[in-house]
């Protein structure tokens, strides 16, 4: 394998193909920093150029490009809090806070450091144990992802500000996945027989609107002050953050591995999860949402790790993870190759040039990152009179291309204009991600694996990997209602 | 009395300019850049169908320019109801797979037949029932077990009304199999959970799943198909155990039901010299989809359109 892998290093390194990587990585870069261009987009748009290229450098090239995209949403999401990619969402909610305090350096910092160590957890998991992985991820059915959006689902509890409301957000976010045709019947719900709504509500106009639009509205409308940022400096290596982000980093790619790794769910969900976990674990959940380290580490280190790991099931299975991989298996086949189960085997040349080339791609994320988000940060020294108009045509624009629909558009400026009233009262809206992105997850793995076992839901507890995290659900959940509760107690005996 | 005579003459003088020019029209045609809608998400089987047959069908029309549109919304019914709505003059093209038919017999595609023209069939992907070989060895054991194990056994496949779905109530309906359909959300997952021994089997076309066969870890059992498939001489066909069922997952190209017929057959004699050309067969065999010739002309596939839309209503009705 070892060897296998230095003659991959040995294609990338060709002056060509190194050129083409690194061109890749830009163009990633610039694609992942606009809010609404995602990964797939770009893929789609190169992939009639790499047919002219040899199938190993057109998927390094792609592949590549899939990487930098997941990496370089972040620049927005903490600059602007207009999250590139919905990878990025969650890191908006710990790194715009920082900008505000006048630290986007340290934030950006953070961000680039995390993503590449997640990202190189990914590869190098993705390097080793892609052919084991790959039937531990067979394992995993409509139960087993059932209660894994449970456990995601139960931090609702655990988020910082008043319960009510993360259980008004989740119940919301929940509410809007369920719009659309139904993927299991086939009825239409919520749609008022709109065309545009059969499709269901999409992501991206969610988290734009909420975050991005609403940011703008808020500082034109409520003439915010904000800090004017003289000279960002950017560094990656910090000591003293390294160790109080350490753990996090550890925890959080390898929750990213393991997700990403599974066929049905994707980096975003990855990016959530390891948030929501963090959270839990964290001595101090009070922080997050107002600037928290570990709440930038915690999802740009997963999300790195498990666009990585979305690869494993594409190479070894030829089942892809998440929506890029899906784009990137139909691109090998337009170049006359079938990713299944001996690709690893007919393939090995190939393979392991774009396992090479991935691993590069870390390595050039954290070597090129500074100058290119130097760019961003000198527009913050424009006014935000001009700026803000700028960030809502990108949001516009980038809305539009998702689907080639104005229909979204006005979507997302309506959900601008929530997330500025919500935010008015302290709401949070982090709740109304978690229920959306792990909402329809929760509803059609439920009801698949209800129908797998003819209604009989001892399905849940009688297949072992459910089981458990479902316990670890019930589990987490009791502790952290019971916890306060036994602290007051506690307080009520010192006091008497 | 005034009006019904505007009308009358108004009618009067379309009906000559559309008899009188459509020859010039066609050969006029194309006068604009076209409009490829793409009925699918980027990146998935039709997209890089029209994306591969953009460049020889400008060829092919003398250096038209064209674009691609994507509009996957609502199984792309947007696209289908923006082809339906628009200007009958040839110049907006639907690139649309059997999802056409299935969802407009599932109510989902509010453009029926009849405000659409089919130019062409290019591609007809044999459908399949596929199962992990270890499970079962061939249809046989797969019709015994079903037999000792009424209502348990699990096929899986891509969402409801999709062409995977109707093509197991076709089955269901012809065998009298007693089995249950899973919805999954790509094709990807359902082979996962076959893979995963966590279904029984699944339906769906063959193309996809082609690395499995070679490796032994997927078999087809049954094809839809009226003849034994080269490849594939020892699995049985639905049309010898009696089941006139010949499903495939097709793509094909539409346009607005009355664009004029010089200009419909321009486009398929365009598209024909394309299906022809040595660059398109390289690229059908490359993506495997060879099995079954593709061609299909717009009579020929209008007919079967019609066939399937019946069969697929009563289908979907029962269920």
């Amino acid at each position: 394998m070892l060897e296998h892998f230095i003659g991959g290093l040995a294609v990338v390194m060709q002056p060509l193909n190194l050129l083409l990587l690194t061109s890749a990585v830009f163009i990633g870069f610039i694609g992942g920093a606009l809010p609404g261009i995602s990964g797939v987009i770009l893929v789609v748009i190169l992939l009639p150029v790499t047919y002219g290229m040899e199938p190993t450098t057109a998927f390094m090239v792609l592949t590549a490009i899939y990487g930098a995209t997941v990496f370089s949403g972040l620049i927005t999401a903490i600059l602007y809090r207009a999250p590139g990619t919905p990878e990025a969402v969650m890191t908006a909610f710990d790194g715009y806070p920082m900008t505000q305090r006048g630290e986007a350096g340290k934030a950006l910092g953070i961000g680039v450091l995390s993503s590449a160590i997640g990202g190189l957890v990914g590869t190098v998991a993705l390097i080793i144990f892609t052919p084991m992985l790959a039937s531990m991820a067979l394992r995993f059915s409509s139960p087993e992802y059932f209660a894994l959006a449970v456990l995601g689902l139960t931090v609702v509890a655990s988020l910082g500000g008043r319960l009510i409301f993360g259980l008004i957000g989740a119940a919301l976010g929940l509410f809007i996945a369920t719009i659309g045709i139904d993927p299991l019947t086939g009825t239409s719900r919520y749609t008022f027989g709109n065309l545009n709504l059969a499709e269901g509500v999409g992501l991206i106009p969610v988290i734009v609107g909420l975050f991005a639009v609403s940011e703008v509205m808020k500082r034109t409308l409520d003439h915010e002050s904000h800090q004017p940022l003289k000279k960002v400096k950017i560094k990656i290596f910090d000591l003293p953050i390294l160790r109080q982000i350490g753990v996090t980093l550890s925890r959080s790619s390898l929750i990213g591995v393991i997700i990403g790794i599974l066929p049905g769910i994707g980096a975003s969900t990855a990016a959530m999860v390891s948030y929501s976990e963090t959270v839990r674990w964290s001595k101090h959940p009070e922080k997050f949402g107002k600037g928290a380290p570990e709440g930038i580490a915690a999802p740009e280190s997963a999300n790195n790790a498990a666009a990585m790991g979305a690869l494993v099931p594409l190479f070894a299975l030829g089942i892809p993870g998440s929506g890029t991989t899906a784009v990137i298996l139909g691109a090998f086949i337009m170049h006359g190759l079938q990713p299944g189960p001996m690709f690893m085997v007919s393939s090995s040349d190939l393979i392991y040039a774009v396992f090479a080339g991935l691993f590069i791609v870390n390595f050039m994320i954290l070597l090129f990152s500074k100058p290119f988000i130097a760019l961003f940060t000198k527009l913050l020294n424009v006014p935000y009179s001009a700026l803000g108009p700028l960030i809502i045509m990108c949001c516009v624009v980038g809305t539009y291309s998702v689907r080639n629909s104005m229909f979204d558009v006005w979507l997302m400026l309506g959900f601008g204009v929530l997330g500025y009233l919500l935010e008015k009262i302290n709401f949070p809206l982090v709740s109304i991600i978690l229920g959306l992105v792990l909402g329809p997850i929760a509803e059609s793995e439920l009801r698949r694996a209800l129908s797998m076992s003819q209604g009989d839901v001892s399905i849940f507890l009688s297949r072992p990997i459910s089981a458990s995290l479902l316990a670890v659900a019930a589990l987490l959940l009791a502790v952290t209602l019971i916890a306060p509760l036994i602290k007051r107690a506690r307080r009520k005996t010192a006091a008497a | 009395m005034n009006n019904h005579l505007k009308h009358l003459t108004l009618g009067l003088a379309m009906l000559g300019v559309s008899a009188g020019v459509s020859a010039s029209d066609a050969d006029d045609f194309p006068s604009k850049p076209l409009q490829l809608l793409v009925a699918a998400g980027a990146g998935g089987g039709t997209d890089n169908f029209a994306r591969v047959v953009r460049p020889m069908l400008e060829e092919a029309l003398g250096g038209a320019r064209s674009t691609v549109i994507n509009l996957p919304a609502a199984s792309g019914a947007l696209a289908h109801q923006r082809t339906a709505n628009g200007a009958a003059d040839g110049h907006t093209l639907d690139f649309a797979s059997t999802t056409f038919v299935t969802s407009l017999a599932a109510g989902q595609n509010p453009v029926g037949l009849d405000q659409v023209t089919p130019l062409a069939r290019m591609q007809s992907d044999v459908m399949a029932l596929f199962v992990n070989p270890e499970r079962f060895e061939d249809f046989d054991a797969f019709m015994a077990y079903a037999e000792e194990h009424p209502g348990e056994i699990n096929v899986g496949g891509t969402h409801t009304a999709s062409p995977d779905h109707v093509a197991f109530l076709a089955l269901r309906d012809a065998s009298g199999i007693d089995m249950n359909f899973i919805p999954y959300d790509s094709t990807g997952n359902a082979t996962a959970n076959v893979l995963g021994g966590n279904i029984d089997a699944t339906t769906t076309s063959l193309s996809p799943l082609l690395s499995y066969i070679d490796a032994g870890q997927m078999a087809p059992i049954l094809v839809f198909s009226d003849e034994r498939l080269e490849d594939y001489p020892d699995v049985p066909t639905t049309v010898e155990n009696g089941w006139d069922l010949t499903d495939g997952n097709d793509r094909a190209i539409f346009v607005h039901a009355s664009t004029p017929d010089a200009i419909v057959e321009k486009l398929e004699t365009a598209l024909k010299e394309v299906y022809d050309s040595e660059e398109y067969q390289s690229y059908a065999e490359r993506v495997n989809l060879t099995y079954r010739e593709g061609w299909m002309s717009s009579d020929e596939y209008r007919q079967r359109l019609e066939n399937n839309f019946e069969l697929y209503s009563r289908l979907l009705q029962d269920d």
